[in-house]
């Protein structure tokens, strides 16, 4: 073989060599234990902290609230679905308690009309009809919506 | 990242129609626009050179080295814009260690490597290590050492290790041709295979980019002859110049003809994308689209070297069109890149919306780094020239 | 005589290295096809050992854009407020008289979506929820080029963060908009069905906070799941099925201008 094919030749499988070297040290732990990706991905997926506890979470201090809004047709609304809770809302719930302002707009969000979802789930209102200048927490309890004050 | 979030609040006003909330944000830029037109400059350079030892044409003799150094210089640079537009650049190590085999940009990792180190600096290699060899002999200082180191430690002069090279080299440029065409190839199908969006998604477009990126290559060759013998003083090669552009010519054509029926067929089978690309072509991408790519880059070069076919006006005449007409083909084949890579971004893939493109000047996507981007191969080259000029290689054939 | 012998030795030394070559060649040739059924095999194995497949139902009839969903989902995965990032969405879709259709989803419903279309002109109107739609075939695992994005032995489409080099190439694939860069983290982000969430057995945010059950959540390969007993009652769709995609989320009323 010409020096030249046989010099070029050795530096290429060097090359290659190194390569595959490099891949097997540089290649993360699990990688490739499922499929092509790092099996331990998986178990990171996992360690995201929960912001959302769960009504069960609510009822260790708010049992009346819960009774009240079991109820009364609001109980298929989850607390957390109208209380979102701030970061880590259920630890520090006392000193960060997730506030929400009953407004119009509020209430509106699921019961405001709307050409997309009449006929389906919760009643619809035009709010001009129905005590326009009114607050709704002012007559309904947003627990116990049919519990009126007034 | 406020900065961002302005131009993305700006953009959100200008949204035509509706898009996917997360669409707003245009993915891919300027960078990702320079990385298929360096590439594909790189491909053109590479296929003109082999043309010329493949099929033994002996007047483009002068532009053989000047094309392989334009190749290498811009291959060197060919990555960067596209490691540069990752939000994590120093993990791009991970492309190589753990590459994706379903994965259409993993792989070309490979294909680069492969046409780097193995085609186009084996074929300037053998093209040169004579001359690296008497080169060394007589210079001096860095330049001594850099020929020194990379003969290998090969010093024969004599004419059988020149015909040996010879032989060899030519065995690597008929390596290359397949390579450069799946270099390029290969860039189309990074778009070609993305059936998520009907702009790309197309069998033509490994094939389409591959006749772009010789167009814009073999122009790119011309322009680069032209300037070099201006700087260096010497005459420019009428011969030359004719037999490039009339190369040029050839395959702007199968170019256009392969583009053309891309959009024909676009246009005749009106799938359910149809109506929306309709709307595309005829507003945001009008301009680039019609005017810089079609008529500047494709029609006017086509018409001007076509007329020189048949009538041949003086030289001075025909040097000044040339030149131009490598310049507007330049930049035609850009817009072409930029109406592939914005273009298939500026509609949403509901299709029912537009978003749009907003330019930025500075930062790592911006223009002033394309315009580094641009200018570095440039620079690379010049270097090169000086270093291993083309023009000062011994030749045992005479 | 010698050169006879010279002859057989040197027929014997072709031979033999022309075996040993197609050997190689083969054995080379052979070898990936050797792991696919390796790999085949373990994941059959791992199929029986594992009897979770995570799955979702949307059921447009049911759903009121009242984006408590979208918001949930963001308090939950910790994606920025800037209304350019969304793991799942809710789109209203309007069509009028004129035969015409109109989607919105400003802020990605959150804050309850509103009708913009008089009345007059409104022939029809609905809202659907979107997210990562878990493909079986998912164009965004396909495109990866370092493998930092996978679908799990449980069926979900996950973001190995630490790995992700951001380029990209998976939003450009994802057919569904699903996909977004995050500008904090940097890296490609998307619906993980709340794999933190589903893997203690709870539901995933927005599964939970929907007041009129648009969402459901289950195992797949559980025939007595809430899941399955939509898919068996209800006549599901998936999106974009032309695109061969797979998806695991199903629904249930899906009009043809849905996109
Ligand atoms: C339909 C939406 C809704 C749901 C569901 C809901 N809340 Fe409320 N909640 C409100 C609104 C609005 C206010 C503030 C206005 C008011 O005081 O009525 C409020 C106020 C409160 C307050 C403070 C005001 C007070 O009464 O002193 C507490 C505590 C509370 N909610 C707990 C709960 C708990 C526990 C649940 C679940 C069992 C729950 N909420 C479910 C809407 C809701
Ligand atoms: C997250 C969505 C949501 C919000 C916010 C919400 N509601 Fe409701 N509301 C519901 C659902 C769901 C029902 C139950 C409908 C049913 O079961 O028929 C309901 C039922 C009601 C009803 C009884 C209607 C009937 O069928 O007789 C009243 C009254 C009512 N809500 C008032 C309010 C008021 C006042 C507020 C604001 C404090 C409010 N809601 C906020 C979802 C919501
Ligand atoms: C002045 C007190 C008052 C205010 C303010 C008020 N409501 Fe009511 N609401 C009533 C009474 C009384 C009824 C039952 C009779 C009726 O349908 O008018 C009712 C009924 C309802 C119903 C049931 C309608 C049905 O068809 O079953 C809903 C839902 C409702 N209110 C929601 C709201 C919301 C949301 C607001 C705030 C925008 C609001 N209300 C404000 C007094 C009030």
């Amino acid at each position: 073989m010409p020096k030249v094919i046989f010099r070029l030749f050795s530096t290429f499988v060097v090359f290659v060599g190194v390569f595959i070297l490099i891949q097997q040290y540089l290649k993360p732990d699990s990688f490739g234990k499922y499929g092509h990706y790092r099996a331990n991905a998986i178990n990171d997926a996992k360690l995201i902290p929960l912001q959302y506890k769960g009504e069960k979470e609510c009822i260790t201090c708010h049992q009346d609230i819960y009774d009240l809004k079991y109820s009364d047709l609001h109980d298929a609304v989850s607390c957390e679905s109208c209380h979102i809770p701030k970061i880590l809302a259920t630890d520090a719930c006392k000193t960060n308690p997730p506030k929400v302002e009953g407004s119009n707009e509020f209430c509106g969000q699921c019961h405001a009309i709307n050409a997309g979802r009449l006929k389906k789930g919760p009643p619809q209102l035009d709010f001009k009809d129905h005590y326009e200048k009114q607050n709704c927490i002012d007559c309904h309890n947003s627990h116990a919506p049919w519990e009126l004050k007034k | 990242m406020e900065e961002h979030f302005q131009h993305l609040y700006q953009a959100l006003s200008h949204v035509d129609g509706y898009i996917y909330p997360n669409e707003i944000d245009l993915h891919w830029g300027l960078m990702i626009v320079l990385y298929p037109y360096i590439t594909g400059l790189v491909a053109g350079a590479f296929i003109l050179a082999s043309l010329e030892r493949v099929f033994n044409v002996k007047v483009l003799k002068p532009t053989y080295g000047l094309a392989l150094l334009t190749a290498l210089a811009f291959l060197l640079v060919a990555t960067l814009p596209l490691v540069s537009h990752l939000q994590h650049p120093l993990r791009s190590y991970e492309i190589f260690m753990t590459p994706n085999p379903t994965s259409a940009m993993a792989i070309f990792g490979f294909v680069y490597l492969w046409y780097l180190m193995v085609v186009l600096l084996l074929e300037i290699w053998f093209d040169y290590r004579l001359d690296f060899v008497i080169w060394s002999k007589k210079s001096t200082g860095f330049k001594k050492y850099f020929y020194k180191i990379i003969t290998l430690g090969i010093n024969d002069t004599d004419e059988k290790s020149a015909k040996l090279d010879d032989k060899l080299g030519y065995f690597i440029t008929v390596l290359g041709i397949p390579s450069a065409f799946l270099l390029h190839g290969y860039v189309g199908f990074i778009f070609g295979s993305i059936k998520a969006n009907p702009w790309w998604s197309s069998v033509l477009m490994p094939v389409i980019f591959l006749f772009s990126a010789m167009v814009s290559g073999i122009a790119l060759v011309m322009v680069i002859y032209m300037v070099v013998s201006w700087v260096r003083k010497v005459k420019i090669e009428m011969p030359v110049l004719d037999t490039i552009a009339r190369y040029l010519l050839y395959i702007l054509i199968i170019d256009f003809t392969l583009e053309s029926l891309d959009q024909v067929h676009r246009i005749y089978e009106a799938e359910e994308s149809f109506d929306i690309i309709k709307v595309l072509v005829g507003g945001k991408l009008n301009i680039t689209l019609i005017y810089m790519q079609v008529l500047l880059g494709t029609i006017i070069p086509l018409f001007t070297i076509g007329f020189f076919q048949v009538y041949k006006p003086s030289e001075k005449i025909r040097k000044t069109c040339y030149f131009l007409v490598g310049i507007m083909v330049l930049i035609g084949i850009f817009f072409m890149r930029w109406n592939v890579v914005i273009g298939g971004q500026l509609f949403s893939k509901s299709l029912s919306g537009f978003t749009s493109f907003n330019a930025v000047y500075s930062g790592l996507e911006g223009y002033f780094m394309a315009a580094v981007w641009l200018i570095l191969p440039l620079l690379i080259l010049a270097f090169l020239l000086w270093l291993m000029p083309p023009w000062k290689k011994v030749s045992f054939q005479g | 005589m010698g050169t006879e012998k010279i002859k057989e030795n040197r027929r014997k030394f072709f031979k033999s290295s022309v075996a040993l070559l197609g050997g190689t060649l083969l054995y080379s040739l052979l070898k990936p096809f050797e792991l696919i059924a390796q790999n085949k095999e373990g994941a059959v194995k791992e199929d029986k050992a594992n009897d979770t497949l995570w799955g979702m139902g949307v059921d447009i009839e049911t759903c009121i854009g009242c984006g408590k969903c979208a918001e949930a989902c963001k308090v939950e995965n910790n994606v920025p407020k800037e209304p350019f990032y969304f793991r799942t969405w809710v789109e209203q879709y309007t069509v009028k008289n004129n035969g015409k259709v109109k989607i919105e989803s400003p802020n990605g419903g959150i804050g309850g979506l509103k009708q913009s279309v008089p009345d007059k002109d409104i022939f029809k109107s609905f809202m659907v929820p979107k997210l990562c739609n878990h493909c079986t075939n998912a164009p965004c695992v396909q495109a990866c080029p370092v493998g930092a994005t996978f679908i799990s032995p449980d069926g979900v489409v996950l973001v190995d963060a630490t790995y992700c080099i951001g380029c990209s190439y998976c939003i450009q694939a994802c057919p569904y908009g699903a996909r977004f860069m995050n500008p904090v983290t940097k890296v490609a982000d998307k619906c993980t069905f709340c794999y933190h969430r589903i893997t203690k057995g709870l539901k995933p945010a927005c599964v939970e906070v929907c007041p009129t059950n648009a969402r459901i959540f289950g195992n797949l390969r559980d025939r007595k799941s809430n899941l399955v007993k939509f898919l068996q009652k209800k006549q599901t769709e998936v999106l974009k099925p032309h695109l061969n995609t797979h998806p695991k989320v199903f629904y249930n009323g899906l009009s043809s201008e849905v996109k």
